[in-house]
């Protein structure tokens, strides 16, 4: 009830800010707060108590006329935690957006693809699953398309295409899985849980399951980005505005993430082996060649961009080996490399999402201070913005993975867990870390540190205002890798749950 | 409720807190501040010191899946806390002489209380996961500091470097952590847990259920880190750089912080090398011995005083690896031999890097030794102290640096005569041939600098620093010359009944004669002007190490841009071309119909109003019939 409210809201707003010239900055500003607040207060109401596993149910019911649909909206664990994270990229998108915009489109798309993205993870339903899907691809595809910089229309095209062409397929997939279950069972129904029940699934044909999984697999691939169904996120990331960048990489890419391991997970027993294999090579090849690439760049969005794809790796390859170490496991052990490298993939998604916020948002004021985005143009900005590079060093060294903050406890569940599986091939994904540490510290040391670079003239420090908004988030990247169990806790309890 | 332990790294933590919050208002408040609060972190130690009798304080909880964090203190890490707080103190207070007119200070002292907190969490650290964090955390603070005047570039890139080279082993730290959790996972719930690998009657039961070879394999990979944290060859090369930071900031890595860490990481987890498969425990050996005399050698012609003390902090940590490595003859007792050298190393290393400090203020920023010469009659208190650094670092008796690394050397002779190898010989030559380089190099900087005629203007105004300043880096000196007493105390107090080393009388004094004829050789070339005349320039053992043996040369020249740079250009460039060609793809299917371009170039808000309008009625509907 309470949830479908707020998603009421939500919708709502959106539409009411594409009626605003002036106030749409202010309207979703405070919109956006206030929903992220709302979550946050449903969150300590519903999972402070003790979670249990599984999902909490808010709404469900039969839609009249139409067998097997159902709307059922439910949370578990792993899903609240990237609501509120979802929530708060969306806060910072609109937050940091030039508040002279006064498109009157482009706050309500910001909002509607927030709707969109927060109705997916509440969706236990294929139908509403696949429709909100298609919600959040829309409103992004034109805020790319309308606001992008550079060849704007050819971009946001391919954006759109690759995209697509996986929705497409996830599409049939689901229709197939659809028939497959009522010709099997006699019973229609779109609800995830029925359809994804391994039960069900292992009774298919081997030519049912590779086409059902084809379909989702490649839907999810494109949108985490992984290797080789990447090639629309660089000019994306790079060409979109800092906030639909920061909506991109921070809540797009969960998408992805969600799909493993929200829908997909419990088919783990079918995904052993082949499948689960081909995603652990995709996700050790997506770390080290999008860590190599992001090497290669000079503009700094573009090898945060390749950095932000590099990250996702870890959580495509703590999928793949995860559940093939699964095993016969009943309960949660004390202590497993497949849970802690299952969690550690969840823990990765969420770290990835405050992240990206932090680095994009306080890149954003670097370039908007000194109108340049390149290494080299840059140089020695710690002299005159102290604060401004402290929080973007922040952002550095969590994404690099440095203990004490959020990423560094993804990044070492995922490789001491998946050690257990892939053996020596560890090393491959430690070079690809080193690799990391390397260029975001050769970023650091030629944009931040150094000789000032006098071209630039003289420069302002973050403002007061803005350096709480970041601090406060650097402050909860140090909170989220000190005391990282409040949420850690429920990724284990909810695979738990599906075991 | 929270042991007092606790509060030996909180302490200065908070310390770093309120400097950050308060820091900038006042411009005595930081060094108070970060002073008062290692000096509360030492006091806590000494209490705990004094009340921990032979047993142990172990106190964790739940940090996240199968991982706790936690406080773990026994007489190994008290004595480190002790030694690594009053270390540290005592190079606050020279600080607040040294940094004191820095525009910056605050940010100074706030990092340095943070470096500390680091260091002393690490030490009382009850899961190697929590020891990670705050051995990284160690890292970064030493980032910060050494790049602490950034807008210099040779202090950026010697950052960058610091940090690039450590991070090499901590992955190799990382990967050891994996296994150990994968081997032992099946089996305990806390595999990870300090008390836990270190127990007697653990490690047996580890040794049956994993074999001594894969625990061989943690305790190399386990090294790895501490190779890079400790510098031990071939990692050593972002020491030298690491110059370019502030002299306290030196003091503080070389001394109390940073690089002792990986010496006590292995020290920590001893048992887990002495009951590993052999080849672990020799690697530590000869990695170390190694190192003692490698780097040994390449002190001998650096004229930076600050890059000739680093070269002897790389060679000392080598000596207190080697006396680790000999832990399969000597036991348990190396823990002790080790440590002993590295409190005494702390002290003396500490004493000799504040006393260049003093020069280096009286001689703004001159580090070439070659244009300095009599300052002891110029700066008598500062260069008397750095005498007696030199001392005890050349194992001159009656400092403690003749107990503590005559005793290695010793001890290394006797792990000869007991396996009568040539692979047991080579350490024992190694560490011997060090004492000889050790000595030369040391007191060739201490001659340059400190007697004959000075060779510069600057040297010729040089002044003495003020006595309250120098007052701390004396409390150090007379400490590096009398805790030679300690020694058997120190050991028992480590391991009840130690190994006492029996060889023959002429073995026992021999470190000491190499580390006199060094001294001879130093007085030969450079307490004369003997030195002037030599012509080297040509010679290619000079060269060789001119070129640090070309280690350098290989790391940046070679692997970094012979190897990864045009790896991750390779990969740049396919993906550049992978990206063009799919748009060219895409391109040509768009050509092929039109129905595409025109839904691209419709009216947009056509097709939104579409999108909202579907959604909208779908929403309504459900809300409505689901009885809202």
């Amino acid at each position: 009830m309470f949830l479908g409210l707020i998603l009421l809201y939500l919708f709502a707003s959106s539409i009411a800010a594409f009626g605003m010239k002036k106030s749409g900055y202010s309207f979703s500003l405070i919109t956006t707060f206030v929903v992220m607040m709302l979550f946050i207060f449903l969150f300590i109401r519903d999972f402070s108590s003790g979670y249990s596993g599984g999902f909490l149910s808010y709404q469900s019911y039969l839609i009249p006329g139409a067998p097997g649909v159902r709307f059922s909206m439910a949370v578990s664990g792993f899903t609240f935690p990237l609501i509120i994270a979802s929530s708060v990229v969306f806060l910072a998108a609109v937050g940091i957006s030039n508040r002279e915009r006064t498109t009157p489109s482009f706050y309500g798309l910001i909002l509607f693809a927030e709707f969109g993205m927060v109705s997916l993870l509440v969706s236990r339903n294929f139908l509403f699953f696949y429709v909100f899907w298609e919600v959040v691809l829309v409103p992004v595809y034109f805020l790319i398309s309308k606001f992008g910089t550079g060849n704007a229309a050819r971009i946001s095209l391919k954006f759109f295409v690759y995209t697509q062409a996986g929705s497409i397929f996830m599409l049939l997939s689901i229709f197939a899985l659809y028939t497959y279950h009522s010709n099997l069972t006699g019973i229609s129904t779109l609800s995830i849980s029925s359809l994804m029940a391994p039960s069900f699934v292992s009774s298919l044909t081997a030519f049912e399951k590779g086409f059902i999984l084809f379909g989702f697999l490649l839907s999810f691939l494109v949108k985490m980005p992984s290797f080789p169904v990447h090639a629309w996120f660089p000019d994306s990331y790079e060409k979109s505005p800092y906030s639909v960048t920061i909506v991109l990489t921070g809540a797009l890419s969960l998408m992805g993430g969600y799909g493993f391991f929200g829908i997909l997970f419990p088919l783990w027993p079918i995904l052993k082996g082949g499948v689960s294999d081909l995603l652990i090579a995709l996700g050790i090849i997506s770390l080290v060649y999008f860590a190599l690439s992001a090497m290669f760049q000079v503009n700094l969005k573009r090898m945060m961009a390749y950095a932000s794809a590099a990250a996702m790796g870890f959580v495509t390859l703590s999928f793949g080996a995860g559940i093939n170490l699964m095993g016969g496991m009943t309960s949660i052990p004390s202590a497993s490399n497949a849970v802690l490298a299952l969690s550690g993939g969840m823990f990765q998604m969420l770290a990835h999402s405050f992240i990206v916020v932090l680095i994009f948002s306080s890149l954003f004021i670097i370039v908007l201070r000194t109108g340049r985005e390149t290494v080299m143009e840059l140089g020695g900005i710690h002299r005159d913005a102290p604060r401004l590079s402290s929080l973007f060093l922040i952002g550095l060294l969590a994404s690099l993975g440095l203990p004490g903050l959020a990423g560094f406890i993804g990044e070492f569940s995922v490789v001491v867990g998946t050690y257990g599986y892939i053996g020596a091939l560890i090393f491959i994904v430690i070079f690809g870390m080193l690799i990391t540490a390397a260029y975001h510290i050769w970023a650091a040391q030629r944009s931040l540190y150094g000789p000032y670079n006098e071209t630039i003239g003289k420069i302002e420090d973050v403002s007061p205002f803005q350096f709480s908004i970041l601090l406060t988030l650097a402050i909860f990247l140090v909170v989220l890798g000190l005391f990282p169990n409040m949420f850690f806790s429920l990724f284990t309890t909810y695979i738990g749950g599906l075991l | 409720m929270l042991d007092l332990g606790w509060f030996i790294f909180l302490s200065p933590f908070f310390g770093f807190i309120l400097i950050l919050l308060f820091g900038r208002f006042n411009r005595h408040l930081p060094a108070i501040i970060s002073s008062a609060s290692i000096l509360v972190a030492f006091l806590i130690s000494a209490k705990i010191f004094l009340g921990l009798g032979s047993g142990t304080v172990y106190q964790s909880y739940t940090w996240f899946y199968g991982i706790h964090y936690g406080i773990f203190i026994d007489h190994l890490s008290i004595a480190m806390a002790l030694m690594v707080s009053f270390v540290s103190l005592m190079i606050h207070l020279f600080a607040s002489y040294y940094m004191g007119r820095d525009p910056n200070k605050h940010v100074y002292f706030a990092e340095t209380a943070l470096f500390t907190a680091g260091m002393l969490g690490l030490v009382v650290a009850s899961n190697l996961v929590i020891f990670f964090l705050f051995w990284e955390l160690v890292g970064l603070c030493s980032y910060l500091l050494i790049g602490f005047w950034f807008f210099k570039p040779n202090a950026s890139a010697a950052a960058k470097k610091a940090f690039i080279v450590t991070r090499v082993g901590d992955m190799l730290f990382l990967v050891g952590m994996a296994l150990l959790y994968t081997y032992l996972s099946p089996y305990t719930s806390h595999p990870l847990s300090i008390p836990y690998l270190i127990s007697q009657s653990n490690i047996s039961t580890i040794v049956a259920e994993i074999g001594r070879y894969r625990l061989g394999l943690v305790a190399v990979l386990l090294l790895g880190g501490a190779v890079g944290k400790s510098s031990q060859f071939p990692l050593h090369v972002w020491i030298p750089d690491a110059m370019e930071g502030p002299t306290t900031v030196s003091a503080l890595i070389h001394a109390a912080t940073m690089v002792t860490a990986g010496v006590y990481l292995v020290a920590r987890v001893f048992p887990i090398f002495l009951d590993s498969a052999s080849f672990s425990i020799y690697l530590v050996l000869i990695i170390g011995s190694f190192t003692a005399l490698y780097a040994g050698t390449l002190g001998i012609i650096v004229n930076d005083v600050k890059r000739v003390l680093a070269y002897s902090t790389i060679s000392q940590l080598g000596y207190m690896m080697a006396a680790l490595g000999l832990g399969s003859l000597i036991g348990m007792s190396a823990v002790p031999f080790s440590i002993y050298h590295l409190m005494v190393h702390a002290f003396f290393k500490a004493t000799l890097f504040m006393a260049a400090g003093a020069i280096l203020i009286s001689l703004m920023d001159l580090r070439d030794i070659k244009k300095m010469g009599g300052l002891w009659k110029r700066m008598p208190f500062t260069v008397s102290l750095m005498f007696i650094g030199s001392l005890t670092l050349a194992g001159i008796p009656p400092t403690a640096g003749f107990f503590s690394k005559g005793e290695i050397v010793s001890a290394s002779y006797a792990y000869f005569l007991h396996y009568k190898t040539i692979a047991s010989l080579a350490p024992y030559l190694f560490v011997l041939f060090g004492e000889f380089f050790t000595a030369l190099y040391t007191f060739r900087m201490f001659f340059l600098v400190a007697i004959g005629r000075p060779r510069s203007y600057l040297a010729e105004h040089a002044r003495e620093a003020p006595i309250w300043a120098l007052l701390p880096v004396a409390a150090l000196a007379v400490l590096s010359i009398i805790f030679g007493l300690f020694q058997h105390g120190f050991y028992s107090y480590f391991v009840p009944s130690f190994f006492v080393v029996a060889i023959p009388p002429l073995f026992d004094w021999l470190p000491l004669i190499f580390a006199l004829v060094g001294i001879a050789v130093a007085y030969l070339f450079f307490g004369t002007n003997r030195w002037k005349s030599m012509k080297i320039a040509r010679n290619p053992f000079y060269r060789l190490l001119k070129n640090k043996y070309y280690l350098d040369f290989l790391f940046t020249n070679i692997i970094a841009e012979r190897v990864i740079h045009p790896l991750s250009s390779a990969f740049g460039r396919f993906e550049r071309g992978y990206n063009t060609s799919n748009e060219k793809f895409g391109q040509s299917v768009v050509s092929l119909g039109d129905t595409f371009r025109r839904l691209q170039t419709g009216v947009v808000e056509n097709y939104l109003t579409f999108i909202v309008a579907g959604i909208s009625v779908i929403l309504i509907i459900v809300l409505f019939l689901g009885g809202l």
